[in-house]
């Protein structure tokens, strides 16, 4: 991946922000800083262009190849800077959802009930102590510890206390833990150089997820803070920590597929005889189960898209995963309009915020953490995601998604009022699910909340610049 | 009665000093309820510079000349049921009713009639900065400061609002004067035909389009 035109230099953005490094394991260290002065010192060294620091923030100019073996990247909530000693002015020239911080802003983000504040891991229930999140990718648990001890070693180590890690990994085929394929629809921006990616979507402009350029929005540039350089090319990254419900979510396609079973639209969903499509040994049961997990998601548990493909997981010739759209689909008889990936990325499709078509994207990372669920052997283990949702705007892309669209079903009058299937803020005694057929719309009710948030924070991700200024900063 | 009057305020004044009362943001309050989050209100108040006819006058030709690309950019922002202008006592009102998110409809507003917008808040006291689309967040705030305050339908709702360690209902009556001191604009209710239903969902039914 390249910068072109001379719009952006690469060596200043933080390197996990274009592209994903495609290691095989994560860690998110919740990090305290305990003394101001040893907190910039920490943060001057990290960023410090000094190849010969064991650990230093990973930066996205051009690696001509694999990333480095072991990556450091660095966020920072409000109280963080805070605690960093930066003057409030400086602080609350960033935009109020930032400086309020994910736990202030739980009413908009859906993060209530179980998935409220109050009921978040210990290590991120007290936002004031939530300053860093900094963040480690590496192939192994021993580069990744090696590199955690580096970066741990830096000048200002004595002023941070982790407070808490979150490990994850990545599973085979890029699985996340109900069984989907994960992270293939992420925006490619103008201005960069994909190498071996392509498809049919417009590019994202660079403000889609950095400060300082065009937002995508027609004219629109979001704010800068004081000073401006503190800002630009940086990025703000909602950090989630959701616990996925396996068992409830399995037991819901299993009572799921019998409603569809025994209603009008069974041979339209699930043509007789196309059950071997899902395997030698799939039953009509099971092969339904898997056409209501892919309507609920808008994709086949392999990633194959409903929009192209709405009858069989493995089509042949193989169809593109990320090259499609719903505008011809208006009635969401192949991808629901109220499947995930539909409400929170309508593409083209026909939606209510006419102007918001393609404008509140975002780029997605995330790991799976805790084991994987073995059917044959349940367990009350907690397993999820680690997710990163990175923005220019929190209020304009991640807030606006979650309240709007995965919430609320704005986007849609056919959904209005409902919440997403998956990551939605449902509640058993209300829930609903529309399944467009020719039959009519089916309504499949009834089902939890399968997705809760455990703790997370809202973190600005400087520019490199930015990172040596705060490191640097004197008063 | 002037000497009545004149009493009050005194007496809000000193109230107001020993019992310093944080004005309450404006706009409507956050709710889980699907149904509270459609059909929202907003009460703009917007103070105009020029008190005279002639400032009420170039008012309210701003506005008539800009009409049509604010109704139909009110179209395109795609959750508006009613918005309506008006000029009262120098104060320019917008008032609407809108799905969703408040910031997104107000950022929403800025993509599609900006240009028109940033003409009206020209004429309006403490200017934010503009043009509005290079200044979106301080222009959200600064709507956001000029929304209405609006007071719940039920008592305890009320309560809950000015007060909500009041353990003395006797207290209700001070609270509520002391934030209407901070607040002089104010919602009192709103009444909503059709609760619970999008714009959206009312032009499907109408076939009208969405």
């Amino acid at each position: 991946m390249r910068g072109s035109d001379g719009v952006i230099d690469l060596s200043e953005v933080q390197g996990n922000i274009l592209r994903g490094y495609r290691k095989e394991r994560v860690r998110h260290l919740v990090v305290q800083v305990t003394r101001a002065a040893g907190g910039r010192a920490w943060i001057a060294a990290a960023s410090a262009r000094d190849d010969t620091r064991a650990a230093r923030i990973t930066d996205g100019a051009d690696w001509k190849g694999p990333p480095p073996e072991f990556c450091l990247n660095l966020g920072l909530t409000a109280t963080g800077m805070r605690a960093l000693g930066l003057p409030e002015r400086v602080i609350r020239s960033f935009p109020e959802a930032w400086v309020q911080g994910m736990a202030a802003r739980a009413d908009i983000v859906g993060d209530w009930g179980t998935s409220a504040p109050a009921h978040w891991l210990e290590r991120y229930r007290d936002p004031e102590r939530v300053h860093l999140v900094v963040t480690l990718h590496a192939d192994t648990v021993d580069l990744l510890d090696a590199g955690e001890r580096a970066a741990l070693a830096l000048p200002g180590n004595e002023s941070l206390e982790v407070v808490g890690r979150d490990d994850g990994w990545r599973f085979d085929g890029d699985k996340v833990h109900f069984g989907y394929r994960d992270s293939i629809a992420q925006p490619r921006f103008e201005h960069i150089t994909h190498p071996g990616k392509f498809d049919d979507q417009p590019k994202a402009s660079l403000g889609t997820v950095l400060l300082g350029y065009d937002s995508g929005l027609e004219e629109v540039r979001w704010s800068l803070p004081d000073p401006a350089m503190l800002g630009r090319n940086g990025a703000f990254n909602a950090y989630r920590v959701l616990e996925q419900d396996v068992a409830a979510f399995e037991a819901f396609l299993d009572r799921g597929a019998d409603e569809l079973l025994a209603g009008p639209a069974a041979e339209e969903l699930l043509p007789l005889g196309s059950e071997s499509r899902f395997g030698p040994d799939a039953t009509r049961h099971s092969a339904m189960r898997e056409v209501l997990a892919a309507k609920l998601l808008g994709r086949w548990r392999n990633g194959t898209p409903l929009a192209l493909s709405p009858h069989d997981p493995t089509p042949d010739p193989p169809v593109p995963l990320n090259e499609f759209d719903y505008v011809d689909d208006d009635a969401g008889l192949r991808c629901p309009f109220s499947s995930h990936i539909r409400r929170g990325n309508p593409r083209s499709g026909r939606i209510v915020q006419r102007v918001s078509n393609h404008t509140r994207r975002l780029v997605r990372r995330g790991f799976p953490y805790g084991p994987a669920w073995d059917p044959a052997h349940p367990d009350d283990i907690e397993r999820g995601l680690l997710g990163n949702f990175l923005c220019a705007s929190y209020e304009a892309q991640f807030e606006s998604v979650q309240y709007d669209w995965l919430n609320l079903g704005l986007m849609d009058p056919r959904i209005t009022g409902s919440n997403d299937p998956l990551l939605g803020a449902n509640e058993a005694d209300s829930s609903w699910f529309s399944l467009p057929t020719r039959s009519g719309t089916l309504t499949l009710r009834g089902f939890p909340r399968f997705i809760r948030t455990r703790g997370g924070a809202y973190t600005f991700l400087p520019g490199m610049p930015a990172l040596q200024w705060i490191g640097t900063y004197r008063g | 009665m002037w000497l009545r009057q004149l009493v009050k305020r005194i007496v809000v004044r000193v109230w107001s000093w020993i019992e310093p009362t944080e004005p309450l943001p404006g706009g409507p309050r956050m709710s889980r309820q699907p149904t509270d989050n459609l059909m929202r209100t907003m009460n703009l108040v917007m103070p105009l510079k020029d008190k005279t006819a002639v400032g009420r006058a170039r008012a309210a030709l701003v506005i008539g000349s800009s009409l049509d690309e604010i109704y139909s950019g009110l179209d395109n922002v795609g959750t508006v049921h009613v918005a309506r202008f008006a000029i009262v006592e120098n104060n320019l009102l917008m008032f609407s009713f809108y799905d969703g998110d408040f910031h997104t409809y107000i950022r929403d507003f800025i993509v599609t009639l900006g240009h028109a917008f940033n003409a009206v808040v020209e004429l309006i006291e403490d200017t934010p900065p503009l043009p509005c689309w290079e200044h979106v967040e301080e222009f959200i705030d600064w709507v956001h400061a000029h929304d209405a305050l609006q007071l719940p339908d039920d008592p305890g709702g009320l309560i809950a609002l000015v007060d909500p360690d009041m353990t003395n209902l006797e207290e209700l009556s001070r609270a509520l004067i002391l934030q209407l001191d901070r607040n002089p604009n104010v919602q009192l209710g709103s009444y909503r035909s059709y609760p619970g239903h999008s714009a959206a969902q009312v032009r499907e039914k109408l076939g009208v389009g969405w």
